[in-house]
């Protein structure tokens, strides 16, 4: 949970992409450590894009997303200023959040 | 929480929502509760989570674009784009049919978000990947056969 979560948010007329990347583990619980034991799971288990405070994307994930998940959103009719939050929830109880403003790219 | 709610109710409980965090009790960065089925995330196999999603008879369709790698050299994280230009699609389902757990991500899309995506899934060997999209309480589907050099499996 160290690292912070990156955002990067633009905007061409009213077309906006953002890219967000969330380190996380997300261990599959299928892992096996050195001395044989299995790794507890241990994975983000949903997400939630807002924008401007309003949520316009929820995520349901399993274990098969790639550690450290990196997904990439488009959107119709954001501007420049337009503020974007991700908010994650771990299956652990472990919560993320982090937000940006939409930059014209 | 646990109970299933659908996408629209949770877009009506919003407003509410918002309230709690004008209120104080709720601080912005608490994850709202979202709407999936888990077991669907918890079945060993893509007919059981097709059929949990409310799947099982999704038709195919050519207006779900999948692009994803031929072959995958590294299944740890094999990079996949899906677009849905069927009109009205509120969500992405993606399934690995191999996978031990095939049902890999739901989302949920309310404009502006456009219904398309960018991720990276694991996949532990050679597998077909298969999208379904739904609009409008029907289900499209689109799946390819994707090879798997070295499987993720074990990431």
């Amino acid at each position: 949970m160290s690292d912070p979560i990156k955002i990067r948010a633009t905007v061409k007329g009213s077309d906006g992409e953002v890219r967000v990347l969330l380190p996380h583990p997300m261990e599959s619980g299928q892992r096996r450590d050195g001395a044989g034991l299995a790794v507890p799971a241990h994975f983000i288990t949903s997400v939630t894009l807002s924008i401007n405070g309003r949520p316009v994307i929820e995520g349901g994930l399993g274990t098969a997303v790639s550690a450290n998940p990196l997904f990439g959103f488009q959107f119709a009719g954001v501007k420049a200023g337009d503020k974007v939050a991700i908010a994650w929830l771990g299956n652990k109880g472990q919560r993320g959040y982090a937000e940006a403003l939409f930059a014209a790219g | 929480m646990g109970s299933r709610r659908h996408f629209l109710q949770a877009f009506g409980s919003a407003g509410v929502l918002a309230g709690l965090v004008g209120s104080g009790l709720l601080r912005p960065g608490q994850a709202l509760a979202v709407d999936f089925n888990r077991a669907a995330f918890d079945a060993r196999s893509a007919t059981d989570a097709l059929r949990l999603i409310g799947a099982a008879g999704a038709e195919a369709s050519t207006d779900i674009i999948l692009k994803a790698p031929e072959i995958a050299e590294n299944g740890a994280a094999v990079p996949i784009e899906v677009i849905s230009n069927i009109p009205g699609t509120t969500r992405l389902s993606v399934l690995v049919d191999k996978n031990p757990f095939p049902l890999a991500l739901q989302f949920n899309f309310a404009p502006p978000a456009a219904p398309r995506f960018q991720a990276r899934l694991k996949m532990g060997e050679s597998s077909r990947l298969r999208i379904v999209a739904s609009a409008g309480g029907r289900h499209y589907t689109v799946f390819r056969e994707i090879k798997v050099t070295v499987g993720g499996c074990g990431q």
